[in-house]
């Protein structure tokens, strides 16, 4: 029986689109079986971050509609295995779905796949329980800042309620020189405040745009900075234990100003 | 009218009692009895600062004000100052530790009087209210969740949130927290904002209506 996991945040532009599309292909690149889901009706952006726009037939809502089987509607990726994208309309809205209906599709999912990987869309309303409504589990993604933090724990609030759990908390666009210069909030700040589960940091990295641009999850190309945070957040789903790497640490001489930082 | 002589004021850690030019220190005295019983709340059980804006006192005369603030206000002096004289060291050491009690009075009876636990954190968008007694949280009220009790309020964890004591009026209700890093708080019908501290404190502290009618917030000790 796979894991159904919402990937969520309250606030929109924090990276969940992102995180669902690199989350998804690192875990399939890990030999799991993954299908992502669109869950942003209406505003539908996870299969153009990875690369399958021109691919789509069917979408959840002619599964909800019985227009075609959920198998049907899955769309393959050919660049890797066990890799499925199931769409959201483009022409309908939020509350076109019930979230039974949308649980009903993940409770199908999980039993022939390993992971069923659920981008939400951002706010609180309905888009967001029908995401939410087949979830076993929840990764919420916020970045470093203090609206997308209040926006994440008002989410974790809501989780909590709906007695989804684990919550694991992913940061991202991370940024070592703008926490050096006291400018961004550090990883204890956010966790002191969110108090749940940290399951990776990822860092700031231009590759992200031009990634999201080509269609081509970072974590293809495993150079760069943020593909190997979220191949590290992929081992860690599947539990591998990875130790989290201190983006803070920057030499002697930091450590040594942001002990004096904290003194003061 | 403002006192001439003596001023009592609210600041962030407690009271502060300024003392300026006089000719005497029976002056002071009197003008201490005057300033005080201005105020329409009694100042039993706090603590002041005594600040001194104006040429150096006897420390005779230091004794003889601490003794009588406390014998007939029940004021204990926490320390002496001398302001904008940075050079100068503090001419009588402060006691580090004192008692604050609210300012209860009798129609303030918590005899009997419920309070209920919160045993959880509560997240941007949740409210609890009790307006029956008092609230105990265990966990954080965190920026963007609201608190609001007929007593007091008492968060055994950071409050970033707002706090609501007193709702239906109760002046001596208090706000405690192991880190109080609100925005706003309220109690009865005064509000604040206190000012942000970067870092949390490390103490906790207690919020009540002080003298001049605002709400002070200062380290908790006990009560
Ligand atoms: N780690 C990162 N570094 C740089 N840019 C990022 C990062 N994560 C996301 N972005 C950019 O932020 C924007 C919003 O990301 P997206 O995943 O669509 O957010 P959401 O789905 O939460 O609305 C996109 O332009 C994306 O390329
Ligand atoms: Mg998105």
């Amino acid at each position: 029986m796979g894991k159904v996991i919402v990937v969520t945040s309250g606030k929109g532009g924090v990276g969940k689109t992102t995180s669902t599309a690199n989350l998804g292909t690192a875990l399939a690149l890990l030999d799991k079986t993954v299908v992502v889901v669109d869950a942003d009706v209406g505003l539908r952006n996870l299969d153009i971050v990875m690369g399958l726009e021109s691919r789509i037939v069917y979408t959840s809502m002619d599964v909800i509609e019985k227009q075609c089987e959920l198998s049907k509607a899955l769309v393959r990726d050919r660049r890797v295995d066990g890799l499925m994208l199931l769409a959201a309309s483009q022409k309908n809205n939020k509350d076109d779905i019930q979230p039974e209906q949308m649980k009903a599709i993940c409770d199908k999912l999980r039993t022939t796949h390993d992971f069923v990987l659920i981008d939400s869309p951002a706010g609180i309303e309905r888009g967001f329980s029908n995401a939410s409504a087949g979830a076993d589990e929840a990764i919420v993604v916020t970045t470093p800042d203090v609206s997308a933090i209040r926006d994440a724990d008002r989410i974790i609030g809501l989780l909590q309620n709906a007695r989804i759990e684990p919550i694991n908390l992913v940061i991202n666009r991370f940024s070592p020189q703008l926490v050096g210069n006291g400018s961004m909030m550090d990883q204890a700040d956010v966790l002191d405040i969110l108090n749940i589960d940290l399951i990776g940091i990822v860092p700031e990295d231009s590759e992200v745009i031009t990634s999201t641009n080509r269609g081509i999850p970072l974590v293809y190309e495993d150079a760069s900075a943020g593909a190997q945070a979220y191949m590290r957040i992929a081992r860690r789903l599947t539990g591998q234990r990875i130790p989290i790497p201190d983006f803070e640490q920057k030499g002697l001489l930091n450590n040594i100003m942001n002990w004096f930082k904290k003194k003061k | 009218m403002a006192n001439p002589i003596v001023a009592l004021r609210a600041y962030r850690d407690g009271l502060h009692l300024i003392i300026r030019p006089h000719l005497s220190i029976a002056e002071v005295e009197e003008a201490i009895q005057q300033e005080i019983s201005r105020m329409n709340r009694s100042l039993a059980g706090t603590s002041v600062q005594i600040v001194l804006k104006c040429p150096a006192l006897e420390e005779e005369d230091i004794s003889l004000l601490r003794s009588k603030l406390q014998e007939t206000y029940d004021l204990t002096v926490r320390g002496v100052e001398v302001a904008d004289a940075p050079v100068l060291a503090p001419i009588a050491a402060a006691p580090t530790m004192h008692t604050i009690s609210p300012a209860t009075d009798s129609r303030d009876s918590r005899d009997g009087e419920i309070s209920r636990v919160v045993p959880h954190t509560l997240r941007s968008g949740q409210t609890e209210e009790f307006p029956q007694g008092s609230l105990i949280i265990y966990g954080d009220v965190n920026s963007g969740s609201e608190v609001r009790a007929g007593g007091d309020i008492v968060v055994l964890g950071t409050l970033r949130g707002n706090a609501y004591a007193g709702m239906n009026g109760r002046l001596s209700a208090v706000i405690i927290a192991m880190d109080l890093a609100a925005l706003q708080l309220q109690i009865g019908n005064y509000v604040t904002r206190p000012t942000v501290n970067e870092k949390p404190r490390g103490y906790p502290e207690i919020a009540r209506i002080g003298a001049e009618d605002v709400i002070i917030v200062e380290k908790f000790v006990k009560f």
